[in-house]
């Protein structure tokens, strides 16, 4: 009889984001603006876990609802009592403040110790149950971090469970498709990716829940080891809004006018051959290369670039060419200058900045590959690309691990795509998948080869695995990054850092951040965001076996079986035509698509593939593989079309790559409007069927 | 995971606005002992309620001072409260163009002691009804109320042989579309009450069952209207030429011309709202005869007449929402036919679910405060006898002045319902003179008629609904029921084509291959028209899961 840890975050509500909830200055959010709420997937979690003692025929299971926060946290704890939740405990200290996912992981793994060992039936037969990631966050690392913590297993992107003879089954989704496993041992963490069926608070439990008094831990009940700001691996550089939307969102009134647009994006030539006509400057240079000692024009943040600009241009213009000829007179006369605005403290700094030369961190760069049967996944290859990029920066090599039960033969399509070195780490128990199986497999390679940047896939496996591996490490960790540079921060003293941006608030903010306290950078990153290298086939590179230690004990889950959709699909077509919640049925999705997919390929002559949104999925309008989107794939062709998809952010996320955008939605405040370059109000019905009909007609 | 077993709650209020609030508020500082609990179908304070609004400073201080004596000069007040009535102007719009100010008039009416002469307000407080909601709530749970929002009424426990109300079941959540529970169904749940407080707002559906269960009569049916509203954020400008001390109510243009129609009765309001906000607002009669009048189309017209455009023009509406208003006044109110009681044994009826609008005053908050202060009163006073509250609680409407007043305009809103806005509203100035004319349901107004004047575009219900914040779990039973679908198609489209495609505020109802049906329910802002002016009585409204409909912030 297992009984239930729940972890709950409160979140401002996201979903009434409006212009003004941000600092025009500082690009903050500030919460008051918007009300606070428990983190949806949290309360789907909850009931989850309800669902799991209801189907076990658990009577005396106990659901003890746990969250990290300040102490107005505790109305979350709050919703989860008024619903079924048995205790409830509060874990809020300001020493706990300013945590990243790391800080948030250790504090919540030591109070799960606590609880396990002084409330729980069985210290050893109890789930932890999370939502799989918040709205605020979107990193999904602390569930997989706690479980790292606690050396137990963590299945995540759970939607179901079924109780078969004794145990549970469960299913997750996985890349193109979904698995079912068993746990092989307990206690274990569970993510919980999609329940469509929150509790409702009861009437009695409610006005119970507003008289219990809370049990509220602080920082030193729970004897944690790393908490707080001190003992964050990551740091916030900066928070800033995204970038306006570079769609045009432009009206089209007519089947005929979209049928002249769809016609041009696809003539045109790709913006990627532009891109790479022009190569100017180089992303990044060591100091070492730069022409003068003072050239600090790497620096991460606009302020410091600035202030080093004025800096670099005063000693220029007297004339000192080293550093040396910085005398205490010399600095009085740079701090009087008028176009200085910085102080004597901050002047210091940037002169014992300029004494840094050496990059702060040694070793490769790293990418570690995912494959199915069909190969490595695309997104590895994406990755490379951005590594030879860093690597280069650097003058380092980059290291691909490829790990499998016998994926030697892959290695050369890695070398080809950009890597200078395959660390082969080849075993039975790395197939299938376990995260705890690999998590170790790819923390031993590491350990012995010490890179100094890691970088995973932002797929289903990568963010479990990726958020386990730098626990187990030591490293920070940032999620789903869409840009990575490498800078200097020279007034901090590091030099050719990682510089990791990614949004946060479900996209309506980036952040900028960078590793700290750590042995290694380490990120994971969206695919369909960065760039793939043209292959080279005749690039040399070299494989470095390392077959990993591993026994049967390793192993956490059973597979019972993976569905994935039947036959291939090809996202990688010059244009794709995705069907959302609008399209109602799967009839109407199969043949208005078809109809539309058939008339562009043979009017242009052009490979055409049709997609998904994940509504339209879970409605059985398509198979699992056709999923466009963060949870599906993130594609990057050269048109688009949503025809009635709303654009939610998990699915623009995966379209972001696209060259032209088209959306068909009947809703005039759809929001993919607002992020797609032209948009027609109407129904699939009557629009595609003359949208056909004018591709087949046209001149 | 055990739930804990139902204890009686002492005073059960249904409903958290100002009369359910007011009523909680007092009877637990008077009586601590006593677990009051208030439910409320919103989502949080203040989501569902909706008004001008101006209210009386010495309801207020009645209400608050007891409280708080140095409540105005709080930070909340000055939050909720945007100022006194410093400038009130009454206008007649004739046409698009001009407008005349007719204060004097009333002035006047009140010098000679006429009833008309109530329709000043200067000294009331301006205010967002939702806030001042919200701002009771907050001082009722600091009183140790238990206000719980997110729970909805369904059903009224009344129990035949004993007279007694023995409680409420709630709506039950997790049906889906069919009616079918899913995996998270709770069916609704029965809180046993020794005494219940309807103070669910204007229409209420417990209020509306409890009469028919305890068989109260109304002598007059109950009038309604329907006000719609948009806050609007003008230029600083704007604002200040407006004032942030005025309050405007505007008669005529666009709902009534005299001699050549239209003829409602009704009228547009702009009230300031501070952060250079301006609500404006349409009320409409709901006995008017137009098939094809939407009450947001006037407010589209009022908001384009010369005089209002200049304040408003270049603004952006930031919210809306939708609200009737119980308005037959004295003849209306639910009464228990033996006892005469505004309720019956041990359950009263408060605010605007009893009715308590003084339509000579276009105003009913105070009431509302007055109606739940007499309740608390009532509830007080007869802690051993449960069955005594109704009773106590009316003698005690009678005692305050609440019933003084509502019987001075008793005849005003039947006489103008009866002759129409243009021999109705000098008629009624004979207020105590004239007879109880019977009037009939709002419902069989309606006549083969048109709106004579007509906005250049469509009014946008999209926005609106989107910008009243309303959302429902898509997944549940239809909470809007065609009686008899036949009706619709053999009777009301010939005839009327559907006038609730049109007048549903938040595009509910639409005709689907020549079919109507409560298409969009999720859009709905709980106001209830539809169940009220479908010309063959063919609607019916129930409530949907709490927690869904509109989210007002500034309403």
């Amino acid at each position: 009889m297992s009984d239930y840890i729940v972890l709950v975050k409160q979140v401002p509500d996201v979903s009434q984001i409006t212009d003004n909830a941000f600092d025009p200055n500082t690009g903050n959010l500030i919460r008051t603006r918007l009300p606070s709420v428990i983190n949806e997937l949290d309360a789907q979690a909850l009931a989850f876990a309800r669902r799991m003692a209801f189907l076990a025929g658990d009577q005396k299971a106990r659901i003890i609802a746990l969250t990290m926060g300040p102490p107005m946290a505790a109305e979350v704890l709050r919703y989860c009592l008024a619903r079924c939740a048995d205790t409830a405990i509060l874990l809020t200290d300001k020493a706990l403040g300013g945590a990243d996912t790391w800080a948030t992981a250790n504090p919540l793994a030591w109070a799960i110790r606590k609880i396990a060992k002084e409330m729980l039936q069985d210290p050893q037969d109890y789930y932890i149950v999370a939502g799989m990631q918040s709205v605020d966050g979107d990193t999904a690392q602390v569930p997989p971090q706690i479980a790292e913590e606690l050396n137990i297993p963590c299945v995540s992107y759970i939607t179901d469970a079924q109780f078969q003879q004794g145990q549970f089954a469960f299913t997750r989704i996985i890349s193109g498709g979904s698995q079912t496993v068993q746990l092989r041992r307990m206690p274990a963490v569970l993510t919980v990716a999609k329940y469509e069926y929150p509790l409702f608070a009861s009437f009695q439990r409610t006005r119970q829940a507003a008289k219990t008094p809370l049990i509220q831990w602080d920082a030193r009940t729970i004897q944690a080891k790393a908490i707080g700001v001190e003992g964050s691996k990551t740091r916030v550089i900066r928070v800033f809004p995204p970038g306006k939307t570079s769609r045009k969102c432009q009206p089209v009134h007519s089947a005929k006018e979209l049928a002249q647009i769809i016609a041009q994006s696809l003539r045109q030539a790709s913006a990627d051959e532009q891109a790479q006509q022009e190569k100017g400057r180089p992303a990044y240079l060591l100091p070492a290369r730069r022409k003068s000692p003072f050239d600090r024009s790497f620096e991460g943040t606009a302020k410091e670039l600035a202030d080093f600009q004025v800096l670099t241009q005063i000693l220029e213009e007297m004339k000192i060419t080293r550093l040396e000829g910085i005398t205490e007179q010399v600095c009085e006369k740079i701090l009087q200058d008028p176009r200085v605005d910085f102080h004597k403290k901050a002047l210091e700094d940037m002169l014992e900045g300029y004494r840094q030369t050496e990059p702060t961190y040694k070793g490769e760069v790293w990418v570690v590959a995912e494959q199915d049967e069909n190969g490595i996944h695309p997104a590895v290859f994406e990755l490379l690309g951005k590594a030879r990029e860093l690597a280069d920066s650097l003058e380092v090599q980059t290291g691909v691990v490829l790990a499998g039960k016998s994926v030697r033969a892959l290695a050369d399509s890695l070398i080809a795509a950009g890597a200078d070195k395959v660390y082969l780490l080849e075993h039975p128990l790395l197939e299938p998948f376990d995260p705890f199986v690999w998590r170790k497999a790819v923390a031993d390679v590491w350990e012995k080869y010490r890179p100094q940047i890691v970088l995973f896939a932002a797929t289903p496996q990568g963010r479990v695995l990726a958020p386990m591996v730098s626990y187990r490490t030591g490293c920070g960790l940032t999620a789903d990054c869409t840009g990575l540079d490498i800078r200097d921060s020279s007034r901090k003293k590091q030099i050719a850092i990682l510089f990791q941006t990614r949004p946060a608030l479900g996209g309506n903010v980036m952040a900028t951040i960078c590793t700290k306290d750590s042995p290694c950078q380490m990120a994971t990153a969206r695919p369909g965001v960065m760039q793939r290298l043209k292959d080279n086939p005749s690039r040399k590179g070299i494989i470095i076996p390392h077959p990993p230690a591993l026994t049967a004990e390793d192993l956490s889950l059973e597979i019972l079986r993976t569905e994935k959709g039947t036959g291939k699909v090809h996202f990688d077509s010059d244009c794709i035509v995705s069907g959302g919640k609008g399209m109602q049925n799967r009839d109407n999705y199969d043949r208005l698509l078809n109809t539309l997919c058939t008339a562009i390929r043979e009017r242009f002559g052009v490979s055409v593939e049709k997609g998904a949104s994940r509504t339209a999925v879970e409605q059985g309008f398509a198979e699992r593989i056709y999923q466009v989107g963060q949870t599906g794939t993130a594609v990057g062709p050269k048109l688009y079309i949503a025809v009635g998809i709303s654009g939610a952010i998990q699915h623009m996320i995966g379209i972001a790559n696209t060259e032209t955008i088209v959306a068909i939605n009947t809703d005039p405040h759809a929001p993919i409007f607002k992020q797609c370059d032209y948009y027609l109000i109407g129904s699939a019905e009557q629009v595609i069927p003359q949208l056909a009909e004018e591709l087949r007609t046209m001149g | 995971m055990s739930t804990p077993q139902a204890n009686p709650v002492s005073v059960l209020i249904i409903g958290a606005g100002p009369a359910g609030l007011s009523a909680a508020i007092h009877l637990k500082k008077n009586h601590p002992q006593l677990d009051v609990v208030v439910i409320d179908k919103a989502s949080g304070p203040g989501h569902h309620n909706l008004s001008g609004a101006v209210v009386e400073s010495a309801a207020l201080e009645r209400l608050l001072n007891p409280i708080d004596p140095n409540w105005q000069t709080s930070e909340q007040a000055k939050k909720v409260l945007i100022g006194q009535v410093q400038q009130d102007d009454l206008l007649f719009m004739a046409g698009q163009c001009a407008a005349f100010k007719i204060l004097p008039a009333v002035h006047l009416a009140k010098a000679l002691g006429l009833g008309f002469g109530q329709l000043s307000h200067r000294g009331d407080w301006i205010c967002s009804l939702s806030r001042l909601t919200a701002w009771l709530c907050e001082l009722a749970q600091k009183a140790d109320v238990e206000v719980l929002h997110g729970f909805a009424a369904g059903e009224i426990l009344w129990n035949e042989q004993t007279h007694l109300a023995e409680g409420v079941r709630l709506v039950d959540q997790g049906l889906d579309k069919e009616g079918h529970p899913q995996p998270n169904f709770l069916p609704g749940e029965i809180i046993p009450a020794r005494m219940i407080l309807i103070a669910e707002g204007c229409d209420g559906q417990i209020a509306e069952q409890f009469i028919q269960k305890a068989g109260l009569r109304r002598q007059c049916p109950q009038l309604f209207s329907l006000g719609v509203k948009e806050l609007i954020k003008v230029s600083p400008q704007q604002y200040e030429a407006f004032g942030s001390g005025r309050v405007v109510h505007a008669m005529g243009y666009p709902l009534w011309t005299p001699l050549i129609g239209p003829g409602m009765f009704g009228g547009g309001i702009m009230y300031p709202m501070g952060a250079e906000q301006i609500a404006v607002g349409m009320i409409v009669g709901l006995d008017y005869p137009y098939y094809d009048f939407n009450p947001q189309d006037a407010l589209t017209l009022f908001k384009q007449h010369r005089w209002v455009r200049r304040f408003i023009e270049g603004g952006k509406v930031v919210e809306g929402g939708a609200k009737m208003i119980p308005e037959g006044g004295f003849y209306a109110l639910p009464r228990c036919p033996q006892t005469g009681s505004i309720g019956k044994s041990n359950v009263c009826i408060l605010g605007d679910s009893a009715g308590f609008v003084n339509m000579l005053k276009i105003k009913g908050i105070h009431n509302a405060v007055y109606s739940g202060l007499a309740a608390a009163e009532a509830v007080g006073v007869n802690l051993d006898t449960p069955a005594a509250v109704a009773r106590c609680y009316t003698r005690l409407l009678e005692e305050n002045g609440v019933l003084k007043e509502m019987a001075s305009a008793k005849n005003f809103r039947q006489t103008v319902a009866k002759f129409g806005p243009l021999q109705g509203l000098p008629l009624s100035v004979l207020g105590d003179w004239l007879p109880r004319f019977s009037v009939e349901p709002d419902w069989q107004a309606m006549r083969r008629r048109r709106y004579r004047l007509k906005p250049p575009v469509r009014f946008d219900k999209d926005t609106f609904t989107a910008v009243a914040g309303t959302t429902h779990r898509e997944e549940q039973p239809c909470h809007l029921t065609i009686r008899d679908a036949a009706v619709c198609k053999e009777k009301c489209q010939p005839s009327y084509e559907a006038p609730c495609i049109t007048f549903c505020p938040a595009g509910v109802y639409e005709s689907i291959q020549g079919v109507v049906k409560p298409a969009n329910p999720s859009n709905c802002l709980h106001c209830k028209t539809c169940q009220r002016k479908c010309p063959f009585d063919n609607i019916r409204w129930r409530c949907p899961e709490p927690s869904g409909g509109p989210k007002y912030k500034t309403m």
